[in-house]
């Protein structure tokens, strides 16, 4: 993934939310009452279903809209989000499936040196920002990317992006910025 | 200024009033934008007097707070936060010593609420703010502390510690109130003060566990080896990792140990069984030989009633556990059969069953009626939209996942009734069908009517098989052979009334016959030990505790229980008996119970007899 680097880094994808429509009306109390592995919450007006294979978590509101969270790629989320489709259909709703999309990638990196966080946010103005009355990490957004990225001191990165190609770039990107402002090994 | 004097004094409410007239609709723009400046000056001067701004402080602020409602940023937020953000970033750039936690206290509203809008300040209106220095905020600190003469010693040793903190990577990602804190905390102890922890928490509003935290990062570091004076003349080279990064690495090198040890741990355990194993052999080796002095005793009975004393765990309730593996076994194998046909679904299948209670009949029905359902079920479901692209999607397996938990609904008896019979018919079927009734109602005997109590030892050995270790055709010559002695006859005489009597009281209620009858065995058989003492452990072998008495093993002593039986009250037995005619009705009559009392108590017996008899089990 990083052809510019010498050390080879490992992004290790967590979480892939996807979203998808039904293009139909569903009936959520159909859904708890028959449904497996459901719960109905009543005062937001959605239903969370689980799966087990793979496993994730799946939002779904009446309006036919599904938010899938917890797959770990998005061939994955892709599978889960049409199982899911699938158990739906079983319970009786008219399901078409369209409209699928991965909203958001979140992804951990560690970096095998420790980073000086002050030193970065000076040197990354306008893109990092560092509150330690808020948050032990620096934040750092890449616009053009659509990625944030949070900076821990010890040298692991949590990337959060559009989607996993979006999450590799935004890697490739900030390492020799981190580079730079790493602690020198005595 | 004038104008914003002149605009100060009608209320907001009076502000307002002119809007419903239609002459002022012109300048409402304006009219509104001035208004709202002007209510944000106010507001931005009672924050700022409250935290102790000068002048200067005061009117940046409203620089911001200008620039950011032209750039349309207070919509969407309450004035109360875009003020205090606007604050805020001039305190930072201004380097005073301020918290945005103090905002938040003074507006009681979340810090990281205010946080997000003072960030989005600084990025919209573009003002690098520079990054929070602890050091700002030691004086403050130390001035709440009330050093008193001692104040700038103080504060200076807190922020030279200070210093020595950030060299030692502990200031990056902390917040900086909590290393003033511990500096300062420090930096008091060093110059005499009594300072606790709490005082300074109340001052630099951090927890105390975060303080104490603080403390003991600073602890390992190598700076806190030093003494007063080499802290205040040396300053150390090196510099220390971040603390949580040595944390996270220390985690990792236990795990790594951790793994090692469980791995050697493993080795030795292995070669402890090993030697159990032997151990065991051995013991089993001797054990004949410690009952030779047994009189007068066949030798397959012999065996016989030893493996039944000895075999720890009673045989009926081993035959029960076997029997329950062994349909453990089946049903897995029956679904394994059904989970390979089905593909790859039967890998998230099995699971699903193993963390189910192993309830016996429980486990085996559902799961039978699992695999019928999902087997039955699959042709008519198939028939999808072109939509949805089914590669890949088991619908077996959405079908079994929702039909198992949509079966065990509210559901009425008769309901259930019916759907028992047509499962138990389906079962039937296919062949896998296990009787689970029968074996309940088996177990509920005939009461015992008998006249004497030889008689009904015999007729409870046609009844009930005890163990299939158990040669009962020489268990029925024995006793023939006892009554048939005259002694024995004599004992019988004696003991005859007795039993009568027993059975007298008791037989309005076959239970409690059942109840009575061992007492009255063993009272026959108290004077001379044959017949009903050997009977005795065959009598009631589930009963663990007996097993425990090991009566088996020395059968000419009388047991003390015996010796304590009175006539008159057979079942007011008392001393220090392990045996308990209560307890053995109980077992004898509601035998489903068995199992777990039984192995209850074999527990309580400790490991040594149960333990050759568990592993055995685990074999299974």
């Amino acid at each position: 993934m990083d052809a510019d680097s010498d050390v080879a880094l490992d992004i290790l994808i967590t979480n892939v939310v996807c979203v998808f429509r039904t293009r139909c009306h569903l009936n959520l109390r159909k859904i708890a009452l028959e449904g497996a592995n459901v719960i109905y919450k009543r005062d937001v007006g959605k239903v969370l279903m689980k799966l087990r294979k793979p496993r994730i978590t799946a939002t779904i509101w009446s309006s036919g809209k599904i938010i899938c969270t917890g797959a770990t790629s998005e061939e994955e989320a892709k599978f889960g989000a049409r199982r899911l489709a699938r158990s739906l259909q079983k319970l009786g709703f008219q399901v078409i499936f369209t409209d699928f999309k991965v909203v958001n990638v979140l992804a951990v990196c560690n970096m095998p040196f420790e980073i000086r966080l002050p030193e970065f946010t000076k040197n990354n103005r306008p893109h990092a920002s560092y509150e330690p009355e808020l948050h032990p990490a620096v934040c750092y957004r890449i616009k053009s990317l659509r990625a944030t990225l949070q900076i821990f001191s010890t040298g692991s990165i949590t990337v959060t992006g559009p989607n996993v190609k979006a999450v590799a770039a935004a890697v490739e990107q900030i390492y020799p910025f981190v580079f730079e402002s790493r602690k020198e090994i005595l | 200024m004038a104008a914003g004097a002149l605009h100060q004094w009608p209320p907001s409410g009076a502000g307002k009033t002119p809007t419903l007239g239609g002459g002022f609709h012109v300048n409402l723009g304006k009219e509104s934008r001035a208004q709202t400046l002007q209510n944000g000056r106010r507001q931005i001067h009672h924050l700022g007097s409250q935290l102790q701004l000068n002048q200067h402080c005061l009117d940046t602020p409203f620089n911001f707070f200008k620039m950011a409602v032209s750039k349309h940023l207070t919509r969407g937020r309450k004035m109360a936060h875009v003020i205090a953000a606007c604050l805020y970033l001039v305190c930072r750039t201004e380097g005073t010593p301020h918290m945005l936690l103090d905002l938040s206290d003074l507006l009681q509203v979340n810090v990281y609420v205010l946080g997000k809008t003072f960030l989005l300040l600084a990025r919209e209106l573009c003002i690098n703010a520079p990054a929070i220095d602890p050091c700002l905020y030691i004086p403050r600190f130390a001035h709440l502390l009330e050093f008193g003469d001692k104040n700038h010693e103080v504060s200076m040793t807190a922020l030279r510690l200070l210093q020595r903190m950030k060299r030692d990577w502990m200031h990056t990602g902390r917040r900086p109130s909590g290393l003033c804190g511990a500096a300062l905390l420090v930096a008091a102890r060093m110059h005499d003060f009594r300072r606790t922890v709490k005082e300074v928490v109340s001052v630099v509003k951090v927890c105390e566990s975060t303080l104490r935290k603080r403390l003991t990062e600073f602890e390992d570091t190598p700076t806190s080896q030093l003494t007063i004076e080499e802290f205040m003349r040396i300053d150390l080279e090196e510099e220390c990792d971040p603390p949580s990064y040595t944390a996270g690495q220390k985690k990792q090198r236990m795990k790594q140990l951790e793994q090692v040890l469980s791995k050697q741990l493993e080795e030795v355990e292995g070669e402890i069984s090993s030697y159990q194993d032997e151990i065991e052999i051995e013991l089993e080796n001797s054990r004949p030989r410690a009952k030779g002095p047994l009189p007068g005793l066949k030798d397959g009975s012999t065996e016989d009633a030893t493996s039944s004393a000895f075999g720890d765990e009673d045989p009926e309730d081993e035959e029960l556990e076997a029997a329950a593996s062994h349909l453990n076994k089946d049903f897995y194998q029956e679904l394994l059969r059904g989970g390979s046909a089905m593909g790859d679904s039967e890998a998230t299948g099995v699971p699903d069953e193993t963390c189910r209670p192993p309830a016996l009949d429980l486990g085996i029905s559902d799961s039978i009626r699992e695999c019928i359902a999902s087997q039955g079920r699959d042709p008519k479901d198939t028939s999808g939209d072109g939509e949805l692209d089914l590669s890949g999607i088991d619908d077996l397996e959405i079908d079994r996942v929702s039909h198992r938990v949509g079966a065990p609904g509210p559901r009425s008896q008769p309901q259930l009734r019916a759907e028992k019979e047509a499962r138990i018919a389906k079962e039937k079927e296919l062949g896998v069908y296990k009787e689970h009734k029968p074996k309940k109602s088996g177990k509920r005997r005939e009461p015992i009517l008998a006249s004497t109590a030889g008689e009904a030892i015999e007729k409870m050995l046609e009844q009930k098989r005890i163990s299939s270790k158990i040669d009962y055709s020489v268990l029925r010559g024995l006793d023939s052979k006892a009554e048939a002695s005259p002694q024995t006859e004599r004992t019988q005489a004696e003991a005859s009334p007795q039993a009568e009597r027993t059975q007298a009281e008791t037989r309005p209620s076959s239970r409690k016959l059942a109840r009575r009858r061992p007492p009255a065995s063993r009272s026959r058989a108290d004077p001379l030990s044959s017949v009903g003492k050997r009977l005795r452990p065959l009598v009631s072998t589930q009963l663990a505790k007996k097993a425990a008495m090991g009566e088996a093993l020395l059968p000419n002593r009388p047991a003390p229980g015996a010796e304590l039986v009175r006539p008159a009250a057979v079942l007011v037995e008392s001393g220090p008996v392990s045996y308990h005619p209560e307890e053995e009705a109980d077992e004898e009559d509601a035998d489903e119970e068995d199992g777990e009392p039984c192995v209850s108590a074999l527990q309580m017996l400790g490991g040594s007899d149960y333990g050759c008899d568990g592993d055995e089990d685990e074999a299974y």
